[in-house]
Order: C-alpha cells, then sequence, then structure tokens
C-alpha cells in the first residue's frame, strides 16, 4: 500500500478510529501490528513471512545473546542473526547481480558459463526492515542496548507501517520505549501530523511525479545524446524528483506516526543546501548516513588508525552504501564518488587547517588576516560569508548532481552520454524537452533551492509557530488544491525498490 | 506549539478546500462537460480480468481508439445479448495485446482485433508498442492495495466530474497554458477537452458539443495533421514488416490452437486521414498480406456499403449515433463471414460491395 493511494486513505482512517477507541493499550498495539501486517501484506502477502522469519529470529537471538556471556557462543549467535539477515538480503536484492558478474567474470578468462537468469522478485523495503533489525540484535549484542522483554513491543518495532519499506531507518531506542506505554496523538500533534502528511504527499504527487518525472525519464530514457540544455534540466528534474520523492515519503511517514502519537526520527534537513559533502550527508537520509557510520564506518576503524584508514573507511562505507540502493555499478559509482567527494573535502580541510595554523602561528598580532586566509583558500575571490556559503552550497549541489547521474541512468554508457551531453563534448543531439518542460523544472529548481537555503538552520515545527496562522493555513491550503488538482497518482516511490 | 494555532489553521484549511472542491465541481459541470472515467491501468486491468468468460457473442476487443468509438458496446448487447470486453488502447498498436491474449494458457475466447495500419504496424520498441506493453506488464502486478484503490475511486468518480485525469487535471490545465514552443520540440497532441468520453465499460463516445461544434471537430481534424506531420509518411517495409506479420501469425495461431477464434476488422477513417492512410500503408501491401499471411478472416468497413456509408465528423471516429447502427449492422456481417455462433436477435445480414477471399 502507498501513501499515496485511497486505499491507504482508508486504511488511515480506519486505523485512527482504532487506535483512539477506548481500549487497552496491548490491544492497541496489537491493531497496529496487525495493520501494518496488512498493510505490507497488501502488496504481495507472502513476503509477509520473511518479515516474520527476521522478526522472530532476531528477537530470539538478542535474546540468547544478552544472557550468554561466553564471547564464542555469543559471536556465533550474531553470526546467526547476520547471516539469515544479510543472506534473505542477499538473494533476493543481489542474486542476479551476483550471478551475472559471476558469469562476465568466467567468460572474461575464457569459460563459458550460461546461467539461468534467476526470476526473483525484491520483496518491498527489505533493505530498510533487514537494517532495522539489524541495529538491533548488534546493539544488544554491543551491550548497548538491552533487549526487549516483549515480543510484541519487538515485533511492532520492526514491523511498524509508516518506517516498514523505505524508512526512516529506526533504532530500537527511537521506538521501543514509546511502545512500552500508551501513546496516543496530543490535538496539536495530529494537526501538525496532518500537516506533514499533506506536505510529504504535496511532494511526493505534486512536485516529483507531475512536475519533474516526465522530463527526468524523457531524457534518460532515450538512447541517443541530446542538448546540453535538455541534459542539464533531466539531471536537474531528477534532482529535484529524488528529493520530493524520498524526502516526501519520510515525510508522510513521520506525520503519519505523529497522528498515532508516536515520534520517528529526522531523515531530511535541506540538504540542498548543503556546504560541503560531510554536511550533505548531515542532511541527506539521515537515518541511513548515521546506521552506515555507526555499524560500518567505526567498526572500521573510523577516524581513529590515521589519515590512510580513515580515507579507505570513508571509501569503503561509501561503496557499501552506494551498493545498499542497488545491485549494479552504477550505484556503486554513485557511492564511490560520493566517497571521493569526501575524501577530497577532508583534505582540502586538512590543507586548509594546516595553513591556517601556521599562518595564524606567523600572524598572532593579526587574528582577522588568518580569516580572510581561511576564506581565501576556499574560494578564490574575497566574499562575505554568507555570499561565499551560498556559492559553495550551490558548487556542492552542482556535484551531488553530477552523481546523480549515475544513479538515475540506467547502466554506466548511458550515465557517460549524458555527462558528456552535460559538458557540450556531445553538443549536436536534438532537443527533447518543451518550453514547458523547461519551465517546471527550472522553477521547481530555484523554488528547491531557496527553501533549502532559507530553512537550513531551521526547521518546520519552527517555522508553522513563527508563522502567522492564516498563513500556514493559506500554503496548507494550496498544497491540498494542488494536491486535488492533480488527482489520483500512485506511483510507487523510487526508494520502494531499494 | 499553541494548540489554537494550529487548530485555527486546520479549521482554516477544511473549510477553504472545501469550498474549492464545491466550486470546482460546480465550475465543470456548468461547462457542459459529460462524466468521463479514467482510462488507466487499473480500468484495463479490471477489464482484462473478464476475458475468461468470452464468446462470439461476447469477443475481446483489441487495438487503438476506432473500435473504442465505432463499436457501440450497449447496442452490442442489445442484439447479441451480452457485452464484449473492451480491452483496445488508444493510440497504441494492439500487438502486445494479441501477445499477451496468445500466452495466456487459460485463454480460449473470440478476439476482434482492429487495425489501424499507422499504429498496428509499428516495431517493437516504437511509442505505441510500449504503451500497450506498459498495461500488459501491469497486469499481472495489480496489487490487492490497487485493486481496493480501483474500486474506491469508482465509487467517487460515478458522481465527481472534475476527477478526469486526462482533460482536468493538473498536468493538462498546464499544458494549456500558453507559452511559446521551444523551436523543434514537439509536446504530443491537445485534443480539446469535449473530444470525448470515456465510459466505464471503456468505451469511448463523443461528446454532443463535439459532434455539434464543426470547431470543435476542425480542432481535432489540426491535431490528426499535426500527429502526421509527425510521423512517417510511409509504414515500415522489408524484413521488419515481415516480422511483424510473423509474430501477429504466431499470437494468432496459439489462440486458435486453443480452440479462441480470431478475426480483423478495419473501421472507417475519411477525408485527408484516410487519404494519408491510403498512401503510407497501401491496403494490398498492408491489410491484404496481413489476411493472407496470417490466414484470418477481416472485415474491412470499404467492402460494405452499410459500414462505408458513415461520415466520421474529425476523419478517424464515428459519432456515437451513428456507431450505435454501424454496430447493428457489423455483428450480422461478423456473423456471416466468419459462421461463428452469435446471437442475433432478428437483425438482417447487410450485402457486400466486394467478395473477399475468406480466409478462415
Amino acid at each position: 500500500m502507498v501513501f499515496n493511494s485511497y486505499s491507504f486513505a482508508l486504511f488511515f482512517v480506519l486505523l485512527l478510529v482504532l487506535h483512539n477507541l477506548p481500549l487497552p493499550w496491548k490491544v492497541k498495539k496489537v491493531n497496529l501490528l496487525l495493520a501494518s501486517y496488512l498493510f505490507y501484506a497488501l502488496w504481495n502477502p507472502p513476503f509477509i513471512l520473511l518479515l516474520w522469519l527476521s522478526t522472530v529470529v532476531d528477537f530470539y537471538a538478542a535474546r540468547l545473546i544478552s544472557r550468554e556471556q561466553r564471547p564464542m557462543p555469543r559471536k556465533l549467535l550474531l553470526t546467526i542473526s547476520l547471516v539469515l539477515n544479510l543472506g534473505m538480503l542477499s538473494y533476493f536484492k543481489y542474486g542476479g547481480f551476483l550471478l551475472e558478474n559471476f558469469t562476465l567474470l568466467l567468460s572474461s578468462v575464457g569459460i563459458a558459463f550460461q546461467a539461468v537468469k534467476p526470476d526473483i522478485i525484491l520483496p518491498v523495503g527489505i533493505s530498510f526492515y533487514t537494517f532495522v533489525t539489524l541495529s538491533y540484535t548488534l546493539d544488544v549484542y554491543r551491550r548497548k542496548t538491552d533487549p526487549e522483554p516483549s515480543f510484541l513491543n519487538f515485533a511492532l518495532f520492526v514491523t511498524y507501517f509508516p518506517h516498514l519499506v523505505a524508512g526512516p531507518i529506526v533504532r530500537p531506542e527511537d521506538l521501543i520505549p514509546q511502545f512500552r506505554k500508551p501513546h496516543r496523538a496530543t490535538s496539536q500533534q495530529m494537526t501538525w501530523g496532518l500537516f506533514l502528511l499533506s506536505l510529504g504527499l504535496f511532494m511526493k504527487v505534486v512536485v516529483a511525479d507531475t512536475l519533474l518525472a516526465s522530463s527526468a525519464d524523457t531524457v534518460f530514457g532515450v538512447p541517443f545524446p541530446v542538448q546540453p540544455l535538455d541534459a542539464w534540466m533531466g539531471v536537474m528534474a531528477f534532482s529535484g524528483q529524488i528529493f520530493c520523492d524520498f524526502a516526501g515519503y519520510s515525510t508522510c511517514a513521520i506525520g503519519i506516526s505523529l497522528c498515532l502519537g508516536f515520534i520517528l526520527p529526522d531523515n531530511f534537513r535541506y540538504p540542498y543546501a548543503a556546504i560541503g559533502f560531510s554536511d550533505f550527508w548531515r542532511r541527506w537520509h539521515i537515518t541511513l548516513s548515521t546506521w552506515l557510520r555507526d555499524y560500518l564506518y567505526i567498526p572500521l576503524g573510523g577516524n581513529r588508525k590515521g589519515n590512510v584508514r580513515t580515507y579507505i573507511n570513508l571509501m569503503i562505507t561509501m561503496l557499501l552504501g552506494g551498493l545498499w540502493h542497488g545491485a549494479s555499478w552504477n550505484f556503486v559509482i554513485w557511492g564511490g564518488l560520493h566517497g571521493i567527494f569526501l575524501c577530497a573535502e577532508r583534505l582540502i580541510r586538512e590543507w586548509t587547517g594546516q595553513r591556517q595554523r601556521s599562518f595564524a602561528g606567523k600572524n598572532q598580532a593579526d587574528p582577522g588576516l588568518t580569516e580572510s586566509m581561511a576564506q581565501a583558500s576556499m574560494v578564490p575571490v574575497s566574499l562575505n560569508g554568507k555570499f561565499r556559503d551560498f556559492g559553495l552550497a550551490l558548487l556542492t549541489l552542482l556535484l551531488v548532481d553530477i552523481t546523480w547521474v549515475f544513479f538515475r541512468a540506467p547502466d554506466f554508457g548511458s550515465a557517460m552520454k549524458i555527462l558528456l551531453c552535460m559538458l557540450g563534448v556531445i553538443p549536436d543531439g536534438p532537443a527533447l524537452l518543451t518550453s514547458l518542460d523547461i519551465l517546471k523544472v527550472s522553477s521547481v529548481t530555484v523554488v528547491l533551492i531557496a527553501c533549502h537555503w532559507l530553512m537550513r538552520d531551521s526547521s518546520l515545527v519552527q517555522l508553522g509557530k513563527r508563522m502567522p496562522w492564516w498563513l500556514l493555513s493559506l500554503i496548507w491550503t494550496g498544497m491540498l488544491i494542488l494536491l486535488i488538482l492533480t488527482q489520483k497518482s500512485s506511483n510507487s516511490f523510487i526508494y520502494f525498490q531499494f | 506549539m499553541h494548540m489554537n494555532h494550529f487548530s485555527k489553521a486546520s479549521v482554516l484549511t477544511l473549510i477553504s478546500v472545501l469550498t474549492f472542491v464545491i466550486g470546482w465541481e460546480l465550475y465543470w459541470r456548468s461547462q457542459h462537460l459529460a462524466l468521463s472515467y479514467n482510462d488507466d491501468e487499473s480500468l484495463w486491468a479490471h477489464t482484462r480480468k473478464e476475458i475468461y468468460q468470452t464468446s462470439p457473442s461476447r469477443p475481446v476487443l483489441i487495438g487503438s481508439s476506432r473500435v473504442k468509438f465505432d463499436l457501440d458496446l450497449a447496442a452490442w448487447q442489445r442484439v447479441t445479448g451480452e457485452k464484449p470486453v473492451q480491452l483496445a488502447l488508444v493510440g497504441t498498436s494492439p500487438r502486445p495485446l494479441l501477445n499477451d491474449l496468445a500466452n495466456d494458457p487459460n485463454f480460449k475466447g473470440t478476439v476482434i482485433i482492429d487495425v489501424t495500419e499507422g499504429l498496428f504496424f509499428t516495431p517493437d520498441g516504437s511509442f505505441p508498442e510500449r504503451e500497450a506493453t506498459k498495461r500488459v506488464e501491469f497486469y499481472p502486478k495489480w496489487s490487492l492495495s490497487q485493486q481496493l484503490s480501483f474500486h474506491i475511486n469508482h465509487l467517487l468518480e460515478d458522481h465527481l466530474y472534475f476527477l478526469d485525469e486526462e482533460r482536468l487535471s493538473l498536468q493538462p490545465l498546464l499544458t494549456d497554458l500558453p507559452i511559446p514552443p521551444r523551436p523543434d520540440t514537439w509536446g504530443g497532441p491537445k485534443f480539446p477537452k469535449e473530444f470525448s468520453v470515456t465510459r466505464f465499460d471503456r468505451q469511448n463516445v463523443m461528446t454532443d458539443a463535439m459532434v455539434a461544434d464543426t470547431s470543435i471537430q476542425n480542432q481535432v481534424k489540426a491535431m490528426w495533421l499535426e500527429i502526421g506531420s509527425h510521423s512517417p509518411k510511409q509504414g515500415v517495409d522489408g524484413p521488419l514488416l515481415t516480422a511483424i506479420l510473423n509474430s501477429v501469425k504466431q499470437s494468432v495461431d496459439r489462440i486458435r490452437a486453443r480452440g479462441g477464434k480470431v478475426i480483423f476488422v478495419r473501421m472507417p477513417s475519411d477525408g485527408p486521414f484516410r487519404e494519408a492512410e491510403k498512401m503510407g500503408y497501401p491496403r494490398e501491401k498492408y491489410w491484404d498480406r496481413l489476411l493472407a499471411h496470417t490466414q484470418t478472416a477481416g472485415i474491412h468497413f470499404e467492402d460494405y456499403p452499410v459500414l462505408s456509408k458513415y461520415q466520421c465528423p474529425e476523419w478517424s471516429h464515428l459519432a456515437p449515433k451513428d456507431a450505435i447502427t454501424f454496430t447493428e449492422d457489423f455483428i450480422p456481417i461478423l456473423q456471416q463471414k466468419t459462421g461463428w455462433p452469435i446471437n442475433v436477435n432478428g437483425a438482417k445480414v447487410p450485402a457486400t460491395t466486394a467478395s473477399l477471399s475468406t480466409h478462415q
């Protein structure tokens, strides 16, 4: 079931009524759990068995890990949980990809091997709920958290429908404590939750699906080169589309959960106003980047084992982060590019930091000079702080957009073709996008950048509080009217395929 | 957070949105537009479910827009007692649908294939072929959730005019904006809103305004000319045409092997549209060759005075009133041509203008 569907609207209204009836807390939790299973089963009922398997195995594995004091059995139990979770993920998500590359590898050394193409359907949300259950087992193993004694609370933590299929990727401490005591949305939470749901649907249905998707699909869908303007517009369209699609889903999820009285963690914080790539990853898919930091980058050694290892760890984390998105070399390249940009940024910071320190040592009498030197090392011309930051944010967005080419293109050749068109190396392709397409993409891009920039150090709830109530209503009304005008759009969210 | 603040905002929002919806609905009702259903993938999938209870009296119709306008399903039902299953898709090639029926081992029914040469004889991967393939691929993925949404949507569509995605949603409204075109680009045809509506059984009918107003008809004619200027002037030829014919024959043979029945039909067109079709797709090279290659019977409107007596208001489709009599005349011809056991309630078989070889 997708949030942008009539079936979800009916489901949500019935669930809200049920959740607000004077029933015991345990009954309400059972209702939520059954509703979550229904929410998932309406896609493809058999895949619910995988969810049950993962839930049951991790619940009992974590219990046994917690009771066991001897290191080896603890490791063995953790391994069982990891093998099950990562095994399922690998089979369903990477089975075909591994087989295809294995075949290519054999043929490259002259061994003719023709494997039957596996017909594997990817269960919706498997990458997300696998990370949710993994974080629980790993936290219990590290004794960061105690195992949850209630199976109902644990099953609801894994299956809770707002985050189940596309995040935010919750941690045990985010949700389990909330399930332990009765929760019901206050009227403020309910109205704010409904506002967030409207905003998320507006981002998905109006902006991503109606204003941007067709331009991105057109440019990335043709097998021939296009004009540079079209290539840029296609990439900018996808850049806006992927943000509005994914952040729209997260905003819906947070809003829906708030209407039920539960708070989910933020997943996006105006990423297109990020200054640099480390800032970008603090703002984009936050729950994934923190998951990768806590369960991959830090266990690899993080930045504690010297400079070279830090760069290697960064690259490993980003390459695997790219591969998490899908079984394709393009996702690996996307992750690799982000890794390279993060490493480059770190190098620049170290270099400018050293220069700053050595310059400050020589010019202790003039601290103002040190500041201007630091600025000059980032941007070649002397600019004031805000202006310089905006320029750096645009530069970051430009580089992020270049990485999106690999994320969206169906294969490496197509990605390179788009990049060459963008750079004007192939200038003579046909014009594809109409005036209306260009107007839609450029308007949305400008508004998106402006909103992100103006909101980069703020939050929606703060803005909602500061704004006059009638203005808030005007914006809300505008979004809902556009949503109604757009009419039904039951397009799946892009991140469901991951 | 002040409770008053958000509560006041939500109440005002609710009132404003409800006011807008009522006003928007009343506005479109005042524009004399008839109620139309979204001819989307869910409506197609819903109709596709019915193909297993077909018979010569209740055939499956596949093709492009002409069979959707020209065969009146209610008239067919009056004559035979049963209503056909309308699976044709506007602006697409029926070949992916034919292939889909051929690949379905449970389908053993009767198929009437509408041939609009410019769409039928398009190669794999072309726009008309891709669009039809999308529907075929959607059907097995039509989830329970989407089915539930479809039924809820149907309840709303029954009563609300503005729920018309094709004509009145944000996308077509934006397309209506007077924005100067970018040189060397084409955003696709823009048909007037009054052109036609889609019924829940997927039949298309021209609106009363379209039938009555020649200026609207001229707008549609202008669209055909525009589409023509962006389409190849000559049809596919050589090995590509042979490959298309082979794939059609393969599908037809598979349906017949299971006891199914197939016939091709060529619906009326006239004026410059027909002239362009004759130039680009000469009958002997395409229509006749299709029947001969697949060894299948066909009904070409030009062979029957009762089928060729009509004038299409916009050169390509029949007006609703004409579609009724066309259908009433078509059924006995179909029965005579094929010998299929169609329940015809007293309809007379009209005379033919040409004696065609029957390949069945």
